[in-house]
């Protein structure tokens, strides 16, 4: 229902939907609040119009001013960057970015290597899966050994997912910072040119390394099952070159090759095999004391674009701004409600917007239910925000 | 911090007691020094200094070295000695109190040439990020040699007071702290607690445990506190240092001396090309005269017909440096390009980075090649093809790669031996000799003066039989440039 021949319609629904569905007075509360100790017009926003022109720096002042530039330049697509010290849409001669939420971004595209149901732009139900893992890694990460709070979980469009951090701190945070956290949370490593992309080393496992595994541990044999990683030749060979050690590759080749086709299967018996492996080549084990865990981590660890979290003033889609080519909502949802989430149930602009589509109803109940979400984080930001401006001695005067 | 030129003023000298002045070997340079120095003083302390902030660069990007590792402070050690700079030897062997006449001396010495230092190398961000990051390997190597009542000595006279977290919280978390220090003994050592910031270079690697914000470190990993602070510290002296610098200007005695000293560091940076080099040459090109990373690229965009962002940069920029040009580049990426995609979308999604690397969109700015050491620290991920081959690439998918090149074996195994050890720039180097059937060992620093290099052999710049005394100088020259792109966090 989604396609090509509805992208002309957008110049014609996009007006509606702004000032009817977007959630225009959350956006700009949640913005202002990210924004402080500098003023909402700080904060530059970017704007993709019809064939791709692109306006930048572009700023409001208030929700009307929001409003009023929706209207005018009717946007096919909606991005966020950072805070200037000054108003970037004026003079950019000495602009330089003061604060930004810290994001992630997570798209399916990087999971092509491993994904066996869908390549680049495709997405279904069951690389779907590999989003729910990430995101429930990243989000514990942060909040357990971050302890940032205010995070915000944005559906990207179309196949993936961001994350937005507008704790103080994270805010606040400058580049290296920001890359260390990325490379805190980053394990899969390395190019097209290696094959074995996560090294755990020998020594302890870090306490956060741990944690991920447990929660990985939870879906791995439903992935198996839906993924069938290791069924085919091709994903078979694929395994075998991430063993390190020869001895075992052969003794694992020799073994899977023969047997019963099924992913699980195949996982089981090598772990059999690694297990006595172990056991009967004590100097080996150093090396390979944990290729299941790696193993594990490669095949559904979060692939994060470091690029995105590490760069300072990286444009990134609005919360609730509509994908040009699918026409979906990017809506706001609860970690813990990822796994429930079904991709044809994420409202569409058509669907929206249309009384008869049968998918209207359902479709205006998930966007209600994805404003609340919004809201929920944004009022727990500026409660937070309250908080710090209350116990920063700095801001005491003025209040 | 004033960084006026008092060393020159008439003011009395407050040479004092040097002991109070300077009660430990380590300083974290907070006081200016305010006393009076001859021109040759000055001239020589700086100097001298330049060749100890060198000796550390040498070890770690030429020698190979890994970073604080025993032979990597032994070379420092004995680079310093043959050079004569026994006083820096003897601050960096073994930090102390110590209150002899030498210990005050070098002390001495070590304070005011680290601040002349600062006003040579405030001028540019480059500059600023190769003297920090010099900076800090010292101070992390003077700190680490130091013993421990020194050391408690360091913390009482910088007012670094931090305290240790309670036995009760300690238990709670000794499961984790055991997991997460690579140190076995976590029940005997003390933990600080600090914000997460703070010791980025620890979260960076995983080598701590972190809990709601903050950071457990032990005793024993302090120095990444410090360190920390050192930098932030250094950062925004020199930024200070620069906005004083035409102050400093006036007396033009100075002015000569410490724009050489930066001068004399600044190498090419392959931002100004003369050759112009047409794309239909590239295919040969790539094979004798790329090094072994642009070749990767290359090969890759010939048969996959895309790119992701990181290899776009990395070869766009090199590509520039050799000196396609701009709309010579442009039709090259198009070329391939729409081999998958429609012309429409090439123009709109791809082009624009194509003219931002040659400066004509965005920040306008002029942007030079990756060195070495920029590619070798690149982060490459799933789906990438760029950064250093002999880094990012496992050895057998290498080994395979160059037996498919048709190198033979001996060099082949060479290559994957010195490859292994972690000397990336110098199996690199061997690349070149073995694909120009030559045995120069050049010191690799940049992808461009790999090429260049390698023209000028075809060519036959090189007379093969000086060749012996040119690669002698043109060493040297390099060694400069690679240091100059050092990242700020290592």
């Amino acid at each position: 229902m989604v396609g090509e021949n509805n992208y002309n319609l957008l110049p014609d629904m996009l007006p509606i939907y702004y000032t009817r569905l977007f959630p225009q007075n959350i956006l700009c509360r949640w913005l202002t609040c990210g924004s402080a100790p500098q003023p909402l017009s700080n904060r530059e926003l970017s704007f993709t119009l019809a064939d791709d022109i692109y306006l930048r720096y572009l700023t409001i002042n208030n929700q009307k001013e929001l409003q009023t530039l929706l209207q005018k330049k009717c946007p096919h697509k909606l991005d966020i960057g950072g805070v200037y010290n000054t108003k970037p849409s004026i003079g950019r001669h000495d602009a330089v970015v003061l604060s930004r939420e810290l994001v992630f971004d997570i798209d399916l595209t990087d999971y092509d290597e491993i994904r066996t149901c869908c390549q680049e732009a495709k997405v279904c139900e069951k690389c779907w899966k590999f989003m729910v893992i990430a995101c429930e890694i990243i989000d514990k990460a942060l909040k357990e050994d971050f302890g940032f709070q205010n995070i915000l979980w944005v559906f990207s469009g179309r196949r993936g997912i961001h994350c937005w951090v507008s704790d103080y701190d994270a805010r606040t945070l400058d580049s290296p910072g920001r890359g260390a956290i990325a490379d805190y949370l980053c394990l899969i490593l390395g190019g097209e040119g290696q094959n074995k992309k996560v090294y755990l080393g020998s020594d302890n496992l870090h306490s956060s390394v741990r944690r991920s595994l447990n929660i990985i541990d939870k879906y791995f044999e439903e992935l198996l099952q839906d993924q069938e990683f290791f069924s085919t030749a091709d994903g078979l060979k694929k395994l075998l070159k991430i063993i390190p050690d020869e001895g075992l590759r052969s003794q694992v080749e020799k073994v899977l090759d023969k047997m019963n086709e099924s992913s699980v299967q195949r996982w089981m018996s090598f772990i059999n095999i690694y297990e006595s492996y172990c056991r009967e080549n004590t100097n080996a084990v150093r090396k390979i004391r944990y290729l299941i865990e790696e193993i594990k981590i490669q095949y559904c660890y979060p692939r994060l674009d470091v690029n995105v979290t590490k760069g300072f003033n990286h444009l990134l889609k609005s919360p609730f701004s509509i994908h040009p080519k699918t026409g979906k909502v990017s809506i706001v949802f609860k970690p813990k409600n990822a796994k429930s989430m079904k991709l044809d149930e994420i409202p569409t602009l058509y669907s929206l917007l249309d009384d008869s589509s049968p998918d209207n109803a359902l479709h205006q109940t998930n966007m209600r239910t994805a404003v609340k979400n919004f809201q929920e984080v944004v009022f727990s930001l500026e409660k937070a925000e309250a908080m710090r401006r209350r116990n920063d001695p700095n801001m005491s005067v003025e209040f | 911090m004033d960084l006026n030129i008092k060393r020159k003023s008439t003011k009395t000298a407050v040479t004092g007691s040097l002991v109070e002045t300077y009660p430990h070997d380590l300083q974290m340079y907070k006081i200016p020094p305010t006393e009076n120095l001859s021109l040759k003083e000055f001239e020589t302390l700086a100097l001298e200094r330049v060749v100890l902030l060198r000796s550390l660069a040498t070890a770690t990007t030429l020698k190979g070295l890994r970073l604080n590792s025993e032979e990597w402070t032994d070379y420092i050690l004995g680079d310093l000695r043959t050079q004569g700079l026994k006083y820096y030897v003897k601050l960096c062997e073994k930090s102390a109190c110590g209150t002899t006449d030498a210990d005050l001396q070098a002390r001495r010495k070590d304070h005011i040439a680290h601040f002349i230092l600062r006003l040579a190398y405030c001028r540019t961000e480059e500059l600023r990020r190769w003297f920090i990051a010099r900076e800090l390997e010292l101070f992390k190597m003077r700190f680490a040699t130091m013993r421990g009542d020194a050391i408690d000595t360091f913390f009482r006279l910088n007012n670094l007071c931090y305290t240790d977290i309670t036995d009760e919280e300690r238990n709670e978390i000794m499961h984790q702290l055991r997991e997460c220090t690579s140190y076995a003994n976590a029940e005997n050592t003390k933990f600080y607690k600090v914000k997460f910031y703070e010791v980025l270079d620890l979260v960076k690697a995983r080598k701590v445990f972190l809990k709601g914000g903050y950071a457990y470190i032990p005793h024993k990993d302090f120095i990444s506190v410090l360190s920390a602070q050192y930098r932030t510290h250094l950062k925004q002296s020199l930024a200070k240092a620069c906005h004083h610098l035409g102050e400093v200007e006036q007396d033009e005695r100075l002015v000569a001396l410490l724009k050489g000293l930066h001068q004399s560091y600044s190498g090419n940076d392959y931002s100004s090309v003369k050759a112009v080099i047409p794309i239909e040459t590239l295919d040969t090109l790539s094979v004798k005269s790329y090094p072994l990373c642009m070749r990767q690229l290359h090969e890759h965009l010939r048969t996959a017909h895309h790119m992701k962002h990181g290899g776009r940069l990395q070869y766009g920029l090199f590509l520039k440096g050799i000196g396609v040009t701009l709309e010579d580049s442009l039709r090259f990426w198009r070329e391939e390009f729409t081999k998958i995609m429609d012309l429409d979308k090439f123009e709109k999604q791809y082009a624009y980075n194509v003219r931002y690397n040659y400066g004509k969109e965005g920040s306008k700015r002029n942007y030079t090649p990756f060195s070495c050491l920029k590619i070798i620290n690149n982060t490459v991920g799933p789906g990438d093809c760029h950064g250093c081959p002999f880094r990012h690439c496992e050895p057998n998918n290498l080994k395979n790669r160059l037996i498919g090149y048709g190198f033979d074996h001996q060099a082949v195994h060479d290559i994957i031996d010195i490859t292994k050890k972690g000397h990336y720039q110098i199996a690199c180097s061997k690349y070149f000799d073995a694909s120009h059937n030559v045995d120069l060992g050049l010191g690799i620093n940049h992808p461009n003066q790999y090429f260049e290099e390698s023209q000028k052999l075809i060519k036959g710049d090189i007379k093969m039989d000086q060749k012996k005394e040119k690669v002698v100088i043109k060493k040297e020259i390099n060694d400069l440039d690679g240091i100059d792109f050092d990242e700020p966090l290592d």
